[in-house]
């Protein structure tokens, strides 16, 4: 069935007789969180299936969401309180749970919390998964009300985001990009698999995908592996790992040097590329308002850029003013690309230079500069080109220069947010037609550079906050362009504390669902991380090798038994973008919770009842939620997590459509209208080309963290992007030879689903989900051959075990890794000793992560050994 | 409608847009005016009073409220709020009578008597 009829919705377990309902709600087996319907027969969930009414998903689901059931009933869910008898903690300790009451739990909790709380609230840290979007809010919010800082979504960031999120929010205005499917004809895929497996919107996404290679969308995939995407795409385009800005560069050389195109009214009017730069490599900056300059054309001097028309700012030249050399941003940017020739790509990435004209030829021209197309009556720029990029490109050390420049070859040829280019996630929303809300528009900040109109978080990538003397234990208010950090739990982040002399130490952790031995890098530098806490509170749904360090773990509801009025974060993270519908969905109980199972948004509720902390999270709540009058929460006023999303589904969408309205309907939407899909034209924002910010930035980075014995690399914060190699790319040991890295499997989540028997069954008989692909001539080369046991030892001598699946589908030096498997947690004997743990072969301290936005570098140089030749 | 690179629409009407609602609610009036000021998360943590009531001038903004308010607590408290150019930290939310107020120029002059303010720090990172 995927067509509901809504006759059938029934509030969840209402019906006093024969119970049949299908429930729309939203899923959680990835951050996706697509729309679905859950079909209740008795009581029980008996199918779960997409919901065509939702833009979320638009009536698909995959694998993993079909599967929920699974995790549902699995019988090793947790569903009383319990407590370790075992004060000893380590990576194999039996905790030796016994089981507690809530009140014997909360009391504890709270204890530890209020004394924590008094002493110094820095003190705790905050943890949650990805995986569930909707907990984002729940467990900021108790964070901020209780006053730390301290906040990590584990491996969350570091591996898949700082970078991406980075480039996106400052060039789109969006958590991420994907090519406008309704009418890209030419689309290049760095390391993404967004509309071929996991990511944001991961199944309207597929939709959309397939649609456009139906209608004709050229495709190229550019990735070390040709797995879920380039098994799909025109052309695979097999890549050294970490070169992708090797590449990308390449290609702008060519368009820009050898080719001469690139869109120069857009280049003027929307980016910062006709502004004056100095040979400081600043910008060179009006006297009386600071405002940079550009070279007036027709007045013959140089101007501040808001008084100049954009058709006339000079885009080349050598200017002299008051005696000072300079050029515009983008001559400055046409020199430097002339360094990436195409044969000196071939020598970095391995990409024939015979491939990097011709891709850059085919972007460049299909680009189709200077068009235009109707949309809904409104005549807008017509760019059907897009270049986009994800978690295989940005996941490395060098990321923000990776996906900085595949970003490029979007703005030098217009392709940026208008009919057919490289769209952000929804950058700007006019709001419910009756409300108003949820409003949002990026807007102009200094030097009329683009500021996001809306962000998952305060951390907004443009503009900067000043670089400090660091008070978060992640580093991030001296590193100011990082998000998620290493440094909770490197295992040189003592060294760095004493070094930034942090006044505090962490003690006590409340996690929520992360399994951050496996989810951030190797086990034993993040089990010594653990260890070292003094109380740990883990809300989860099972038992697993990261909650083995907690004193006290708390039985989650699932998905399936679960309300959010948010189950995805409004409209930059799960909405697709392009044209279609705004919708926002909900996510609902199907089923009521099991044994002494309890929602951990209500648990977190009363633990700050019991800390007395109540009013500061109702506080947190408003703020958050930007709840406005009549409906912010007052006082200490004891709410439950039911009564916040009444409130904050009628502040957005009127009294009429409280938690009730939505219940029965699932979700709200409305149409978007092209210009709020296609707004770049609409908005008067520029965005950089150049980022003299980030010079600026680390110089300031710099004058802290030098004198504190902290060497920053400069070359790391130039304004313009260069290919800066991996710790991997500098390996010369002998006999190391491959490059390992790891890719999102289709069939599974991070580290989450492997214990799902109808996924683990699927994975089995993929023949790549529990293996180490290997270039099938490179393995016969040395003697390997498939399904052979072989270990994998990284350069510092880190070791992983696995069998082996040869494949002419990968890069001769690639060794593709599928998810994050090989879990040994007893309580997880679905999972356990299914595939290969990647992550253990990483390397987590500041060598290995980024020095400008913290991203760790997942790509490791190594070499594979027969296993029963190491045994 | 056509549209250009270069024909954008003016960013004063979102502006104009986006100032309104908090122009209407802060309609201008005479005399002084009184502001309970609450504090919340990590800023009552720092802070030996979470409900300070102040008494401003006639015409004050959040800016001078936030200044008497430095006075009254300390600078340190203060540079969570502002950073070194005045301007408050993005993630520092400031309500005025239950509706975000962005600038810190904004007149603190209402209708409601006392004027309710609350400030929150939010946590600035996000990842995934």
């Amino acid at each position: 069935m995927n067509v509901f009829n809504r006759q059938q919705f029934q509030s969840p377990m209402t019906s006093a007789k024969k119970d049949d309902a299908w429930v729309p709600s939203s899923c959680a087996l990835c951050y996706g969180t697509c729309s679905i319907l859950a079909h209740r027969v008795d009581g029980v969930v008996v199918k779960i299936e997409g919901n065509p009414e939702s833009a979320v998903g638009k009536g698909r689901l995959c694998g993993k969401g079909v599967s929920g059931i699974m995790t549902q009933y699995d019988p090793n869910r947790l569903r009383y309180p319990l407590r370790r008898t075992n004060p000893k903690k380590g990576l194999y300790e039996d905790p030796g749970w016994k089981r507690i009451s809530w009140d014997e739990a909360l009391d504890e909790i709270a204890t530890v919390l209020r004394k924590v709380r008094a002493d110094d609230p820095r003190k705790l840290v905050v943890q949650r998964t990805t995986t569930v979007t909707a907990s984002r809010v729940p467990m900021h919010t108790f964070a901020t009300a209780f006053g730390t800082p301290n906040f990590s979504v584990s491996g969350g960031g570091q591996h898949c985001g700082n970078g991406a999120h980075l480039i996106s929010g400052i060039m789109h205005a969006s958590w991420s990009v994907v090519p406008d499917f309704e009418y890209c004809n030419y689309s290049i895929f760095f390391g993404a698999s967004k509309g071929h497996s996991a990511g944001h919107a991961s199944c309207s996404n597929m939709g959309k995908a397939a649609d456009a290679r139906v209608r004709g969308m050229k495709m190229v995939v550019v990735d070390p592996l040709c797995n879920f995407a380039a098994a799909k795409a025109t052309e695979w385009v097999p890549i050294r790992v970490g070169t992708d800005a090797a590449l990308a560069l390449g290609m702008c050389n060519v368009m820009v040097n050898e080719l001469g195109i690139f869109d120069g009214p857009y280049l003027q009017a929307k980016t910062n590329a006709p502004y004056l730069v100095g040979p400081d490599k600043l910008h060179v900056r009006d006297k009386t308002s600071n405002a940079p300059l550009v070279w007036d054309t027709r007045q013959n001097c140089a101007r501040p850029y808001m008084d100049v028309p954009a058709a006339d700012a000079a885009l080349e030249g050598e200017f002299t003013i008051d005696g000072v050399s300079c050029r515009p941003a983008f001559h400055c940017l046409r020199e430097h690309l002339r360094k990436f020739t195409p044969d000196w790509v071939e020598h970095a990435s391995s990409v024939p230079a015979a491939t990097v004209r011709r891709l850059a030829k085919e972007f460049a021209t299909e680009a189709r500069i200077g068009s235009t197309i109707v949309v809904d009556g409104v005549t807008l720029p017509y760019r059907p080109v897009a270049a986009i990029a994800f978690r295989g490109a940005q996941g490395h050390r060098n990321s923000v220069y990776n996906f900085f420049a595949i970003d490029l070859l979007n703005h030098l040829v217009g392709a940026a947010d208008v009919v057919g280019s490289c769209l952000g996630f929804n950058p700007t929303s006019h709001g419910h037609p009756e409300t108003g809300k949820v409003r949002y528009i990026p807007t102009a900040g200094p030097d009329g550079l683009m500021v996001v109109g809306s962000w998952m978080g305060y951390h907004y990538p443009y503009p900067p906050p000043e670089p400090r003397l660091p008070q978060n234990l992640g580093l991030q208010d001296l590193f100011v362009i990082g998000m998620t950090s290493p440094f909770l739990d490197s295992t040189d982040r003592e060294e760095l504390w004493q070094k930034f002399e942090l006044p505090y130490r962490p003690e006590v952790m409340v996690n929520y669902g992360a399994n951050l031995v496996m989810s951030i890098a190797n086990k034993d530098a993040v089990a010594a991380s653990l260890e070292k806490y003094k109380f740990i509170v883990s809300f989860d749904l099972f038992l697993n090798e990261t909650s083995s360090f907690a004193d006290i773990v708390l039985p989650d509801c699932g998905y399936l038994q679960s309300l959010d009025s948010r189950s995805n974060f409004p409209f930059i993270f799960s909405l697709p973008g392009g044209l279609g519908d705004w919708c926002w969905p909900i996510r609902q109980p199907a089923l009521p919770p099991d044994g002494e199972q309890r929602n951990f948004a209500d648990v977190l509720l009363e633990l700050a009842d019991r800390v007395g902390f109540r009013a500061d999270v109702n506080a947190a709540y408003n703020a958050w939620l930007d709840l406005e009058p009549p409906y912010r929460l007052a006082g200490d006023n004891r709410y439950s997590y039911q009564d916040i999303c009444d409130a904050e589904l009628k502040n957005n969408f009127g009294a009429e459509r409280g938690l009730d309205w939505f219940k029965e309907h699932g979700l709200i939407k409305w149409k978007k209208k092209p210009e709020e899909v296609y707004w770049r034209p609409f908005v008067d924002v520029r965005v950089p080309i150049y980022w003299e910010f980030l010079r600026s930035i680390g110089d300031k980075i710099a004058a802290i963290a030098e004198p504190r014995g902290v060497k920053i690399p400069s070359e790391y914060y130039d304004p313009l992007p260069d290919f800066l190699p991996c710790r991997s790319h500098c390996c010369d040991k002998s006999g190391f030879d491959f490059y390992g890295f790891y890719y999102r499997d289709v069939v599974h989540t991070n580290s989450f689903t492997m214990e799902n028997p109808w996924l683990d069954e699927a994975a089995r008989l993929d023949p790549f989900s529990y293996t180490i692909a290997i270039n099938a001539g490179e393995a016969r080369r040395r003697g390997l051959s498939d399904g052979q046991t072989v270990e994998v030892e990284s350069e510092t001598g880190r070791k992983v075990k696995g069998r082996l699946k040869l494949t002419e589908g990968i890069h001769p030096e690639g060794l593709g890794f599928a998810a994050m498997c090989g879990h040994w947690a007893d309580t997880l004997p679905i999972a356990k000793g299914k595939g290969v743990f990647y992550n253990d072969l990483l390397d987590l301290d500041w060598e290995h992560a980024s020095p400008t936005n913290l991203n760790l570098d997942l790509c490791v140089k190594v070499r594979v050994m027969p296993a029963e030749a190491v045994s | 409608m056509y549209v250009r690179w270069d024909a954008v629409v003016n960013r004063a009407a979102d502006a104009a847009i986006a100032s309104c609602s908090s122009a209407a609610r802060l309609a201008s009036s005479s005399g002084s005016i009184h502001a309970d000021v609450q504090l919340f998360g990590a800023l009552a943590s720092l802070s030996a009073e979470r409900r300070i009531r102040l008494a401003l001038p006639s015409g004050a903004t959040v800016a001078d409220m936030l200044v008497t308010l430095g006075d009254r607590l300390g600078q340190p408290l203060l540079a969570h709020v502002l950073d070194h150019a005045g301007r408050k930290h993005r993630h520092c939310r400031l309500f005025v009578d239950g509706y975000p107020i962005e600038d810190v120029n904004t007149r603190l002059d209402t209708r409601a008597e006392p004027t309710q303010i609350e400030i929150i720090l939010l946590i600035a990172p996000e990842g995934g």
